[in-house]
């Protein structure tokens, strides 16, 4: 009996449907080449899935670096000729789960063919199939689900394995009913300021406990060394400010040392403070809510985060992990409809913030080369916001000379204007031939129901349809469509409700902010995932500890079910008892534990 | 006494606190041993402190307790609980001890010992008289904790406060820390063997502000070589001492190569002790190597500043010397004093006073140790007995009621 044959029938064993799957697909989806040790490995797509010199060892040195937690459920991303999942199988205690991702049967068809598989493989629960049976059956190996990739075979079916880690994440937000802790980090001052804020209400919203530390109470201190006019003393300065905040807000996540470390774009932490809280267990994300073209400053932090989410895709993605970024996931930009939603004005604000079109936002450079076509046409236009200095030709329609413009008003502007124009930022003339990643103007003029006409962007198929919002690919397209849309009412308020619509269905900061802690939970199983599921309330505890530890379900019995309990908790309940009432040996192990615990997090 | 002397079974002395502590409890092990001699002793104490509890005399065995563990459990744990954790900590209980002691004697009043006496122990004496949850503190403990608050006349030393906290007298006399000869590092191995004055100077202190100036260490060295010139100085302190040492070094005459030894860092707690054992005196401001000095029978001379207070924690047993500070931070020392006292301590009393210091002699008695002024001319009267007395009036009673 050959190596395919031996295979398949102790397949069959464990997995008939899929053994009798495999003698139906063919193979010749891997190019299989000898190693120098003369083992069998393999190509595919010119790249080596495993070691050209020596498979074993290299999959033993992978094994080596997953790390793991008892009790989870290994899922592996990568198939090849499988001596990845024989290393890890070695590694692992005989009691844990590993659960084998098979998006395509010819890669096992191969893997089949090419040797003999041990033992090992009766251990392996494979997962095949469409994505929700696949699905289906890592979620029922068990909770927590630790995902390990093996990137040089996982690399040929990214797109399905993508697929399948959605889909995993939506389980679990679907089933989050835990309450997390978490500490938000915002700006000095900024656009991403707004943004902490919607983070904050809809993290609130979601039933998680929300501690927002603002260092934008100092942004009056910072900027008075702004005017400080020898520039080596005041970016020396300002660099001290920034690390003496990082300070301030190591010391308040010490005060209470939160599940989850959650920064937004600027916020003042430095790299040796980020460092320093993942040595002492604290996990960090930064959702950065910039164009990390413009914005370089990623470069110096990218390591310091346990998690990256950003607003571009490739090649962001990619260069944040060549900067030393270990996470790194797509995160678009949202809206509040709490806040950005349709408004009732008065005549008296109609008439001042209402025009045919406008246009709300600083002076780029490319927004001051196109805004003079617009002028002297048939329609009104007003232009909106700061930073317009120098711009002559347009004083005529800037508003408020230029004042910076508050939310409020930008909502009942967008509310107001019959075209609002979204021309995203660049520093160059026209629009941005990179322009990828979709602003937050175009989410909240969508949830506000108002009409917009954006630039073109590559990522905004992704998020709304070309019937909910209308974009343009040239400059020159914006008097003929500005005329068409005018003239077109109907059109453009049911373009304006299907992009609302799409906006509360999809693309509130409340879904973000599910979707972030998804990632996270799925990514981080025996922390932030257990929390999220539920696996650390007080009736899940009770029934973990029924067996060994009666006396601790007792306690955690006298909790509210739902509620979580901490190892701080518990031992206040063990003290609350009568001084005088009998400590149990669980108890008083309970009470030591918290003792140590009870030590200050030396953070400052 | 609770407790019979001919009661057999086995019992636990918890010491977790630092090196000082732990060879300050030679008393109470001598005291607990003599009254209950078929009993067994087993010593509890921070792991790191573990291979100097095995020279103890009179000690069974001697269990570790892992404060890096429980530190690393703690770290895991911030807001988390599992139940499953507990299944690890037992572990590491039984591995201490897979029975219960039948009596947990506990020196230190921080919760961890006192709960770590309920988890290895049916029963626990120690500060505490009604279970590590009651504030209710025994008549010693809270003796002690008047003490650290307002220190007024208190004469009783704290190893003999341990003895009290357990209930039973000090020893008629100190305890020695006698061990068969341990290896030093070869460069060492000649300390102490030539002729003339050997003296260990301890560098450093436990805290910062408990030690003494390299300046001052270095007029001090050259000082006792100008007076004695056969002596031999061993520089004694732990690896974070080491940069203090060679500042020393750096600040003597190259002339005295040959005279000095730089141990800093380099010895293990029981090489240590061996090392004190080689000198004559042992000088220094960190208690904890005086007091193992005075153990391992060498002479010990302190100067106390800071928070170190003679009455309390000097040098256990006769013929050790302190000078105490008037001030928390000295401006001067008693550099020419001290040097001539090493030379000649039966004229102490005939030396001038030092302005900022007093200088104390150690000698022993009924109730313990007990420091006199050099001419002995205490002014403060010695309540000794009378504490003893009413603490263990005190004491009766709620052992009475329970």
């Amino acid at each position: 009996m050959n190596s395919f044959e031996t295979n398949i029938s102790r397949l069959a064993r464990r997995d008939s449907a899929l053994a009798a799957a495999l003698r139906q697909s063919g193979g010749g989806r891997l190019e299989i080449i000898p190693a120098r040790t003369g083992l069998p490995s393999a190509r595919a797509n010119g790249r080596w899935v495993h070691s050209s010199y020596d498979p074993i060892k290299e999959a033993q040195a992978w094994a080596e670096s997953q790390s793991h937690q008892d009790g989870e459920t290994i899922v592996v991303l990568g198939v090849g000729l499988l001596y990845h999942v024989e290393a890890l199988c070695a590694r692992l205690p005989r009691a844990e789960t590993v659960v084998l991702v098979v998006p395509d049967l010819s890669v096992l068809h191969d893997a089949a063919s090419v040797r003999t598989w041990g033992d090992w493989m009766d251990r392996v629960t494979w997962a095949w199939g469409t994505t929700e049976s696949v699905t289906e059956r890592i979620l029922s190996a068990g909770h927590p689900l630790r995902l390990v990739t093996y990137a040089p075979a996982a690399s040929l079916h990214a797109d399905g394995h993508r697929a399948i880690e959605t889909a995993l994440q939506r389980r679990v937000a679907g089933q989050a009913g835990g309450q997390l802790r978490i500490a938000v980090v915002g700006p000095i001052y900024g656009g991403s300021l707004p943004i902490t804020r919607y983070a904050v209400s809809a993290l609130e919203s979601l039933g998680h406990h929300v501690r927002w530390l603002d260092p934008s109470v100092h942004a009056t201190s910072y900027h008075q060394l702004e005017l400080l006019k020898n520039a080596q003393h005041r970016l020396a300065l300002q660099s001290k400010y920034a690390e003496m905040l990082s300070r301030v807000t190591m010391a308040q996540l010490a005060e209470d040392p939160p599940d989850l470390v959650l920064a937004l774009a600027q916020a003042p932490l430095i790299l040796p403070m980020l460092e320093h809280l993942r040595r002492k267990r604290f996990l960090t994300a930064m959702w950065f809510v910039e164009n990390y073209r413009h914005l370089t400053y990623w470069q110096q932090l990218a390591a310091g985060y346990d998690f990256w989410f950003v607003i571009q895709q490739e090649p962001c993605i990619a260069a944040l992990k060549q900067a030393g970024a270990k996470e790194v996931r797509y995160l678009p930009m949202a809206a509040d409809p709490s806040v950005h939603c349709p408004l009732e004005l008065t005549q008296a604000e109609r008439e001042e913030c209402g025009s045919d079109v406008s246009f709300v936002g600083a002076g780029y450079a490319n927004r001051r080369a196109i805004f003079p076509s617009l002028l002297n046409r048939e329609w009104s236009f007003k232009l909106w916001g700061n930073e317009w200095d120098g711009a002559t030709d347009l004083t005529c329609v800037l508003q408020r000379n230029g004042d910076r413009i508050d939310t409020d008003i930008c909502l009942k502007v967008f509310n107001a204007s019959t075209v609002n124009l979204n021309l995203h930022s660049w520093a160059g003339i026209g629009f941005d031939p990179n322009g990828d990643f979709v602003n937050p103007r175009t989410f909240e003029l969508a949830a506000c129901g108002a009409f917009q006409l954006t630039d073109r962007r590559s990522l905004m198929s992704d998020l709304f349809a070309a019937n909910e919002v209308a974009s343009l690919s040239s400059p020159d397209e914006f008097p003929g469509e500005i005329t068409r849309w005018l003239r077109e009412p109907e059109q453009r308020l049911a373009m304006a409700r299907m992009a609302r619509q799409r906006v509360l269905t999809e693309h509130t900061y409340v879904h973000r902010m599910s979707s972030l802690l998804s990632q996270i939970g799925v990514a981080s199983p025996d922390r932030i995932g257990s929390i999220l599921m539920g696996s650390r309330q007080a009736a899940a505890l009770a029934a973990a500890a029924t067996d060994s530890f009666p006396t601790t379900a007792a306690s955690l019995g006298t909790f509210p079910p739902t509620q979580r309990v901490e190892l701080k908790q518990l031992a206040a309940q063990i003290r609350s008892r009568s001084p005088m009432g009998t400590l149990s040996r669980e108890d008083l192990m309970v009470l030591m534990l918290d003792e140590y615990r009870s030590e200050t997090k030396d953070l400052v | 006494m609770r407790h019979d002397e001919e009661a057999t079974g086995r019992t636990l002395l918890i010491q977790l606190a630092r090196l000082g502590d732990l060879v300050q409890s030679l008393p109470v092990i001598a005291s607990l041993t003599a009254r209950c001699p078929h009993r067994s002793l087993d010593l509890l104490c921070p792991g790191p402190l573990a291979d100097l509890g095995r020279l103890f005399p009179l000690v069974g065995q001697v269990l570790e307790w892992n404060g890096a563990q429980w530190h690393a459990w703690a770290e895991s744990f911030v807001g988390e609980f599992y139940p499953s954790w507990l299944q690890e900590v037992e572990q590491y209980l039984a591995a201490l001890t897979s029975e219960p002691y039948e009596i947990a004697y506990v020196l230190n009043q921080h919760q961890r010992a006192i709960l770590a006496g309920s988890l290895l122990a049916r029963e626990v004496q120690g500060p505490r008289l009604r279970g590590p949850l009651h504030g209710e503190l025994s008549p010693w403990a809270s003796y002690l904790r008047l003490v650290a608050q307002s220190r007024g006349a208190n004469r009783i030393h704290l190893s003999d406060a341990f003895c009290g906290l357990c209930g039973v007298a000090p020893p008629p006399a100190p305890p020695v820390l006698d061990f068969p000869s341990i290896d030093l590092p070869s460069d060492l191995a000649d300390v102490g063997r030539s002729a003339g004055q050997w003296i260990a100077v301890v560098v450093g202190a436990g805290d910062a502000d408990r030690a003494i100036p390299a300046p001052v260490w270095i007029q001090w060295i050259s000082a006792l070589l100008s007076h004695e010139s056969l002596c031999s100085v061993v520089l004694v302190g732990s690896e974070r001492d080491q940069s203090a040492a060679l500042a020393i070094q750096d600040g003597l005459s190259p002339m005295i190569h040959g005279h000095l030894w730089d141990a800093t860092g380099r010895t293990t707690l029981p090489q240590l002790a061996e090392l004190l054992k080689r000198c004559h005196w042992v000088v220094g401001a960190d208690t904890g190597p005086l007091h193992l000095a005075a153990a391992v029978g060498s002479s010990a001379m302190g100067f106390y500043f800071s928070r170190a207070r003679v009455h309390e924690t000097g040098p256990y047993g006769p013929g050790h010397w302190v000078w105490q500070a008037d001030c928390a931070r000295p401006e001067t020392w008693p550099i020419q004093a001290s040097v001539k006292l090493l030379g000649e301590p039966a004229a102490a009393a005939q030396q001038e006073p030092v302005a900022g210091w007093s200088l104390w002699q150690s000698h022993h008695d009924e109730w313990g140790a007990i420091f006199r002024p050099a001419g002995d001319d205490d002014p403060r009267e010695d309540q000794r007995a009378s504490v003893w007395r009413r603490l263990s009036e005190q004491w009766v009673l709620p052992q009475g009621v329970r």
